[in-house]
């Protein structure tokens, strides 16, 4: 409990200093601006449990928080950091992490790079998956953004090259990034709940990533289509609890994704649609050596800003644990239907409040918000849950 | 008269596109530029021009600000800030200047070097030049 305290402390103290200080200042002649948000969130669910909260019950465990530096050391040169820390159910338990620490340097418009630990550009919104603020929902899609897997996703330890190449009027412009680096196991994550609930305790992985973005900002005002490619290559392991001996995995994973977006006026489209191929080889688990997966999800939302201060939106996630089976299996599916209204009472501070409709929970590998540790007299078929977010930027 | 009509719109909060000036500093070193250089300049995502850097300067709120978000950015208020605060708060850009007036624009374009701004058309603009957006 004084950890928590300590840590609500440590968030409203990294928000209220910059917020005083007004948020930028000079060193040396050179501008340094300081940003932060952070975010309250409730959550209640008619039946099961998600996201690793007591939702059944109401849980206020939902809470988020960052602050970052930074500041054009040239006018090609700029440098940067921010702190994220989270408690959501049992992710994150206010462990702070370095969310990204970049330097960057643009050489040209269309070529620059980023080296340190970058944020991994991969489909329309992975890079800003934990910013609750830009936008509309109060949860992201959980097909394509599950809140357990944030942090195994979120960045990586390398570098990007990066740059925008206009085609031509009649065309439009393309943004590319590529990427390789290394990335870490989460300690606090969901797949420490995944092996927990297959008997086995997980120590701390780590894998190479490489990746690709190309997104085309066509002519069209207000659309952009693109696509993203991943390739992982990892290695954890950890104890067999019932034995107390260990075990190893690897793991190879490719994610293609596919995506539009279309924002005209009042208007905002997204379509998105991924799918996920992994293969795991165990060693020193009785019973499992080989373990292949073929992981789809896929989203469409609509949202409309009404006024001002009041945003409405829908959106439709559907995630497939693994598209070689029987994907109509409650095991092997999570449908969330949700509808949302966002109130931004200005440009600090928003509220949301949101519905979600959800249909199936998913495999017992899936790390996508349905657990045992938290649900552990099994599962309903449905659950609907109510969301209310507060969220407050600088 | 155009400047009077400028004035009688701009009272009912009516800006069009050719009641804006798009103003720089002497030493950004082109007299005119495309609406695409312009979008992408005020995107943050072109930050030289001609080789010599530059720096957008937008104004915080009004009637001016809407119409030239509308007519070269396409994009409402609310859009261009949740686009610049993904770009901040993902450590790929600096947050640009947000200034409360058209006087407030062009004083800060006067005195820094590379600064571009957009002003009512009625404004004089003093210590600046002119862009001619084609």
């Amino acid at each position: 409990m004084d950890k928590r305290k300590n840590a609500i402390a440590l968030v409203a103290l990294a928000c209220a200093v910059p917020a005083a200080l007004h948020a930028q200042f000079l060193i040396e002649g050179r501008p340094v601006q300081i940003h932060g948000f952070a975010s309250q969130g409730f959550a209640y669910s008619s039946d099961n449990n998600y996201l690793t909260m007591n939702t059944s019950a109401g849980s206020f465990k939902f809470t988020d928080g960052g602050v970052n530096i930074s500041s054009p050391v040239t006018d090609k040169l700029r440098v940067g950091a921010q702190i994220y820390i989270r408690s959501i159910g049992t992710l994150g338990q206010w462990h702070p992490e370095l969310d990204w620490a970049v330097a960057d340097y643009k050489f040209k418009d269309w070529f620059g790079v980023r080296a340190g630990k970058v944020k991994t550009t991969l489909g329309l919104y992975n890079d800003t998956q934990d910013l609750e603020f830009l936008h509309t929902w109060a949860i992201l899609p959980q097909s394509l953004y599950p809140l357990d897997l944030r942090a195994v996703t979120i960045s990586h330890l390398g570098g990007d090259i990066y740059g925008e190449i206009p085609v031509n009027k009649r065309l439009g412009s393309l943004s590319y990034t590529a990427y390789a680096g290394r990335q870490f196991d989460d300690k606090y994550g969901g797949f420490r709940d995944v092996s927990l609930q297959q008997g086995r305790s997980r120590a701390g992985g780590t894998g190479w990533i490489a990746g690709v973005d190309l997104r085309w900002n066509s002519p069209v005002p207000g659309l952009t289509v693109g696509g993203s490619w991943l390739h992982e290559s990892a290695v954890s392991g950890g104890m067999v609890l019932a034995r107390g001996t260990p075990y190893t995995f690897t793991k190879e994973d490719q994610t293609a994704v596919f995506y539009g977006d279309y924002m005209r006026g009042n208007l905002h489209l997204t379509g998105e649609y991924s799918r996920n191929p992994r293969t795991f080889r165990f060693a020193g688990v009785p019973g499992l050596q080989l373990l292949r997966q073929k992981g789809l999800a896929w989203s469409t939302s609509v949202a409309y800003r009404v006024s001002k201060h009041l945003e409405l939106g829908t959106y439709h996630s559907r995630f497939i644990a693994d598209a070689n089976k029987d994907w109509s299996a409650l095991s092997n599916h999570i449908y969330d239907q949700t509808v949302t209204a966002r109130v931004d009472i200005d440009r600090h501070w928003n509220f949301k409040a949101e519905g979600h409709f959800i249909d199936g929970y998913g495999s017992i590998n899936s790390a996508h918000g349905f657990y045992l540790a938290q649900n552990p007299h099994g599962y309903q078929p449905k659950t609907n849950m109510l969301v209310l977010r507060a969220g407050f930027n600088f | 008269m155009r400047r009077l009509t400028s004035l009688v719109f701009f009272a009912a909060g009516i800006v069009s596109a050719a009641d804006i000036k798009v103003v720089a500093n002497p030493s950004v070193r082109v007299a005119q530029m495309s609406t695409d250089e312009l979008k992408r300049i005020f995107l943050a995502t072109d930050t030289s021009v001609e080789g010599g850097h530059v720096e957008p300067v937008f104004e915080k709120g009004g009637a001016t600000h809407e119409a030239f978000l509308k007519q070269y950015l396409g994009k409402t208020d609310a859009a261009l800030s949740i686009y610049y605060r993904s770009l901040v708060f993902t450590g790929k850009a600096f947050m640009p200047k947000m200034l409360g007036s058209d006087a407030d624009v062009l004083d800060y374009v006067a005195k820094t070097k590379g600064a571009i701004g957009y002003v009512n058309a009625a404004a004089s603009t003093p210590g600046t030049k002119e862009i001619a957006v084609r």
